[in-house]
Parts: C-alpha cells; sequence; structure tokens
C-alpha cells in the first residue's frame, strides 16, 4: 500500500487488489499512512485456483476496480 | 501521532483526499503493478484484456520482491508514463 | 476535580520545605486523617495510604495548586480555604493542631508547583481541555512525515512550514494580550473572518516567534482594509503584492532589519511576518497561486516583503510620520508594489545631480510611457541619503524639487509614439503629466551603511479603483 500511496502524492490515481483476509491490515495501514487508499479485494485463497477461477475473480473484481481510478470528481 | 491545529478557514475536509478521477480510462495508459505473488500475473493478464477493450493502453510492471514497497526507480518509471494504476495481487 | 473531606495537602519531594515538614505530614495523617498528593513521588513523603500519586499532576492543575506545600480545607466537597508554604503559628491555627512542628524553623517559603511549571504547564492545559484553543484539530498520520504533511495539505507556500501543535500555537497566543477568539479581520478573497487564534496557527507555520505576533497581526489589518484592496490586488495579473514598511520602537525590539540586505534575506522578523501574512491570505482567505491569484509572471516578493525604516540614521521625518502617525508610535504599512528595482548611482556627488539621477529611474517607474496612474516608493541607502544631508536638505526640498523635475511631455509618451502602441491615451496631447499623483511617491530611509545604490518599487493602481497605502498601529 506505500506503492498506491506514493503513486497518489504523485498524482497517479491507484488502487491496490488484495485477497479478503486483507481487509483490517489495510485499514490499519491506511490509517497510519493517512490516505483512504483505493482497495478492492477478492475472495481467498488465490494459490491454488485454476485459470478459469482467476478469470472469474477477475471479471467480478473489474467493476469495482474501474470505479477505484474512474468516476467523477 | 502529531496534532495539528488547521490554519485554514475549516471549510474543507481534513486529511489527505485522493488524487482526481479521469472520467475514463479510453485513451489512457493504465499501469498493471504485479507483485509478484502467485497467480497474481493470472489475474493482471483478464484485467489487462478488459481494460484493453475499454480503448487503453496497458503496461506491465512488476516488483522485484512483494516484500518490500516498489523500488524508487520503478515508482517514478510507473508516475512518468501511465495515467493510472493497478497493483495486484496480494494474498 | 473532587477533594477528600478534611485536610489535604499537596507536595513535591523535590521541594525543601516539603522534606523538612514530613513529621508535621505524618502528625496529621494520624491526628486529623490528612491525605496528601505526591507530585513527583508517590512514596513521598511516605509509602501509606493517605498519599496519593498525582505524578499526572491532574488534581494540582485542576486544583490550581501553584506552591508546595499547599494545604487546604475541605467541606461539603468543597474547598473552604487553602494556605502556603510553612509556618507554625499559621499550620496551628488552620488545623486546631497546637503542638504541630515542634522544633522546626518558624517558617520557610514554599517552592513551585510542578503544574505551574512553564515547560510543564502548557502541556497540562492541553490535556485537561483548559487550552482555549477552538481550531479544529488534525491528526497527523502516524507514518506521516511532519514536514511533508504540511505540503501534502496545501498549506505551504512552496517552502516548508513549522507545524502549528498547540503547544507552538499557545506559546505564541501569549505574544499578545488579545483574547485568542476576538475576530480581527475578515480575510479576502473569500471574505472568511479570521480569530487571533488563527492568525497565531499562521504565524506559527511562517516560523515567527511570539512576540511578532502584535506586528502580524496590524499587517493583516492593513492588508484587509478596503482601501488596500487585497482582493483586487491577488485578481490582476500584474507582478505585485503586499511590501511592509515598519516604524517606530518596535524596530529594535523585534530586532527587524533596517541596514545590509534589508530587502534581501536573512532577518527573521523581515522575512517570517510578511509571510505569515500571505499564508493566512491563501490558507484562510483562499488566495493561493493558480486560483485567484492571476499573477501572470509573480515577483520574489510575495513570499512576504517586510522591513524596518533607518528612522535614526535618517535626516528626515519617518515614513509613518508622512502617514500621519505621531513620532515614535509603532506601526506598520502596507503598499501594494512590485519586486525592488536598482536605482544605480555611484558618481553623483552633488544633491541636485543625485535627484535628477533618481528622477530618471522613477520615470521609468511601472512603464515610462506611463504616469499618474500608479504610484511608487522610494527606498534611499544612507549612502545616497549623504548627499542630500550633507547639503542639508530637508524632505519637503526634495519633494519640491523632484516634483519639478518628474513632469512628462505627454507627446513623447502618447500611444503609437516611436512606434509603441502602449502609452497615454491620446486626449492627454499637448499636456504636461506628473509622473506621480500628489502623495503617491512613498520615501523610506533603508539599506546598510555603504553602497550607491538605492531601490524602487514601482506600484500598482492608485486610487479608488487600486490600492492606497494603510497604517496600522502596533498594539501589544
Amino acid at each position: 500500500m506505500h506503492d498506491i500511496d506514493d503513486l497518489e502524492r504523485r498524482g497517479i490515481p491507484s488502487v491496490f487488489v488484495a485477497s479478503d483476509p486483507f481487509r483490517d491490515g489495510a485499514q490499519t495501514q491506511a490509517e497510519a499512512l493517512g490516505l483512504n487508499v483505493s482497495r478492492v479485494f477478492v475472495e481467498h485463497p488465490i494459490q491454488d485456483r485454476t485459470d478459469d477461477e482467476m478469470r472469474d475473480l477477475a471479471n467480478r473484481a473489474l467493476a469495482e476496480l474501474l470505479a477505484a481510478i474512474t468516476g467523477p470528481n | 501521532m502529531t496534532t495539528v491545529l488547521d490554519p485554514t478557514s475549516e471549510v474543507t475536509p481534513v486529511g489527505r483526499e485522493r488524487t482526481r478521477r479521469p472520467e475514463s480510462l479510453a485513451g489512457l495508459t493504465v499501469g498493471l503493478l504485479d507483485i509478484t505473488k502467485p497467480r497474481g500475473d493470472v489475474f493482471l493478464d483478464h484485467i489487462e484484456a478488459a481494460i484493453t477493450a475499454l480503448g487503453a493502453t496497458v503496461t506491465r510492471y512488476s516488483k522485484p520482491t512483494f516484500a518490500k514497497p516498489a523500488p524508487a526507480d520503478l515508482r517514478h518509471e510507473i508516475a512518468t508514463q501511465c495515467d493510472a494504476v493497478i497493483e495486484a495481487l496480494a494474498d | 476535580m473532587q477533594l477528600p473531606e478534611g485536610f489535604v495537602a499537596v507536595v513535591k519531594r523535590d521541594c525543601a520545605t516539603c522534606e523538612m515538614i514530613v513529621p508535621v505530614l505524618e502528625q496529621l495523617a494520624t491526628d486529623r486523617g490528612l491525605i496528601v498528593y505526591s507530585q513527583d513521588d508517590p512514596t513521598f513523603p511516605a509509602v501509606s495510604d493517605w498519599v496519593v500519586d498525582d505524578t499526572d499532576l491532574v488534581v494540582s492543575w485542576h486544583n490550581q495548586i501553584e506552591t508546595v506545600p499547599t494545604l487546604l480545607r475541605i467541606e461539603n466537597g468543597a474547598e473552604v480555604e487553602r494556605i502556603v508554604g510553612w509556618a507554625v503559628e499559621q499550620w496551628r491555627s488552620f488545623t486546631g493542631v497546637g503542638d504541630l512542628g515542634r522544633g522546626l524553623p518558624e517558617h520557610r517559603p514554599g517552592c513551585g508547583s510542578l503544574s505551574v511549571d512553564p515547560t510543564v504547564a502548557p502541556g497540562l492545559a492541553i490535556a485537561f481541555g483548559g487550552s482555549g484553543l477552538a481550531a479544529r484539530r488534525v491528526e497527523l498520520a502516524m507514518l506521516e512525515d511532519d514536514a511533508e504533511a504540511m505540503f501534502d495539505r496545501g498549506w505551504t507556500d512552496g517552502l516548508p512550514v513549522v507545524p502549528p501543535t498547540q503547544e507552538r500555537v499557545m506559546r505564541m497566543l501569549e505574544g499578545t494580550s488579545r483574547a485568542a477568539d476576538d475576530i480581527v479581520t475578515v480575510v479576502p478573497p473569500n471574505l472568511h473572518e479570521i480569530s487571533v487564534e488563527k492568525i497565531a496557527i499562521n504565524a506559527v507555520m511562517a516560523g515567527c516567534r511570539p512576540e511578532y505576533l502584535p506586528v502580524v497581526i496590524a499587517a493583516l489589518e492593513a492588508v484587509c482594509t478596503d482601501e488596500f484592496n487585497m482582493h483586487g490586488v491577488l485578481c490582476t495579473t500584474m507582478a505585485v503584492g503586499p511590501v511592509f514598511v515598519v516604524n517606530g520602537p518596535i524596530r529594535h525590539a523585534l530586532e527587524f532589519n533596517s541596514g545590509m540586505n534589508v530587502l534581501g534575506h536573512g532577518n527573521r522578523a523581515n522575512a517570517t511576518i510578511p509571510r505569515a501574512v500571505q499564508l493566512i491570505i491563501r490558507n484562510v482567505g483562499g488566495g493561493a497561486p493558480g486560483g485567484i491569484d492571476r499573477s501572470t509572471q509573480g515577483n520574489p516578493g510575495k513570499l512576504g516583503l517586510m522591513f524596518a525604516e533607518d528612522e535614526e540614521g535618517s535626516p528626515w521625518s519617518s515614513y509613518s510620520e508622512d502617514n500621519g502617525l505621531a513620532a515614535g508610535v509603532d506601526s506598520v504599512t502596507a503598499f501594494c508594489a512590485e519586486g525592488p528595482h536598482l536605482v544605480f548611482d555611484q558618481v553623483s556627488r552633488s544633491p541636485e545631480s543625485l535627484l535628477r539621477s533618481m528622477a530618471s529611474q522613477l520615470l521609468s517607474a511601472n512603464s515610462p510611457r506611463l504616469t499618474m496612474g500608479m504610484d511608487a516608493m522610494l527606498v534611499i541607502s544612507p549612502e545616497h541619503m549623504s548627499r542630500f544631508a550633507a547639503a542639508g536638505w530637508s524632505k519637503q526640498r526634495f519633494r519640491e524639487e523632484l516634483d519639478e523635475i518628474l513632469q512628462v511631455d505627454a507627446d513623447t509618451i502618447l500611444r503609437g509614439v516611436d512606434g509603441i502602441e502602449e502609452g497615454m491615451p491620446a486626449e492627454f496631447a499637448g499636456m504636461t503629466l506628473p509622473k506621480f499623483r500628489p502623495g503617491g511617491l512613498q520615501i523610506v530611509h533603508a539599506g546598510g551603511p555603504a553602497g550607491l545604490f538605492s531601490s524602487i518599487l514601482g506600484g500598482w493602481l492608485a486610487g479608488d479603483k487600486g490600492s492606497v497605502p494603510v497604517t496600522r498601529q502596533v498594539i501589544t
């Protein structure tokens, strides 16, 4: 999330993707950084997923990802 | 944690705001930053396909290790080349 | 803060008087149920249930303990009376214990309470809510660097600022006798009211000392007047901003610079006070570059330009006296100006020659093609001034002789003349025009002892549609 914080400081809209168990940790990190970093969570686990399952995960995450880096201001 | 007093007229919210977002990705360059944990590349492949279909150009990057923030050079490179960034996938 | 009924004492180990009266405290604990609050060591005067730990100074602060030992009598939850220090007769009659303190000296003064110690007290006031500070608190995140956080929030002028912690702001507020919640003025362009506290916050950020605060207040008052027209000054594309001149004994008290490098860098008062004003205009007034501030190119003085007049070295009356104040009054005058332009004359010995030399430069103030519409400030350096002083010229004579020379044949500067489209409108054809409106030329004496250079600061539009110089007294 430091990367996202850094890119945001440089004016680059950025979003971070992590699996569900990261939610609380991400919240704590965001508070420590002082920025409500854009973040999208996907279902855990990841490492043993098949290609088809990864494709589904990506498709389901897409809308949230787009919402995180585009939008009205 | 340091507390300071607000020097402004206090009409805007406290705290850092996210940077402005574009209205759409069409015509923009989107960086996909792989943190190099397993299967993250597959996830990003699909995201790349979807975003390209929306009219954006995608550039792929990867971090040397997921355990540390990206090196300064890489961040600089990404910042100068991209209009938006998606970093994935922490597991 | 509720104290127990009966007798209560507040002490600290690090106090010879408190140490001396330990037998007295023990006797009162036994005979009168005395409860003792200890400010620095919960084992002093004894390890016992009649000694209470007040090392966080909560009880001491809330009961306004200024001296240790303090002995209080509490009845029905309220303090009835208190005595401080040690005096045998006083303690005996206060407690009704006739043989108290046998063998001890008759009296001994107490020591300072930790809760009023200047290094400790501001922190207590903040912690216990008595700080009286009303501004919104902004918590910086744990991983945020304090200095970067100021930049990130857009609170700076491009240079780093001092983070305005509560302690720093409280210390800054000691520089004025005004209440923190006093409203001082309304700040353009957004026309927000500003309190003394909010001024203090920005003064901390600018790097001011507390004793500078009254000058910041006066300078801000000056630019927020309708006459100065800060809104107009911000919106113009012309490269102008407020320039401040300080007069009066305060120049010495606050160690302003009126000498070498007077218009440059290196002096804290000169640099930080006008900077505070500029920070207020952007942070409170909303007047930041790119937004309301439309200046095409700006000038370095917009970070803040303030200097003191060298009154003592001048044979003439001061700038503030010209502006109607009595001699010896502390004041700030705000004048809307460009950056300084050098007057170069290394040769003139006679006052007549130097006058003409200065006049030739003054005719170019803002533009040689324009007259009457804009004021200017002439800062005469000591060596240049010596030419006039040696010849016994008064300021009056200087002005009169200058006025005679600062006349322009309008036909030479009409639009289109010499192939230059800029210039005076055709309706002025055939006239002789004064370069400046009456009173438009500001004259100030400042600079280092050596150097045959003076400076001119061209003004902005003068009068109703523009800005006029405004003087404000400094009230400490």
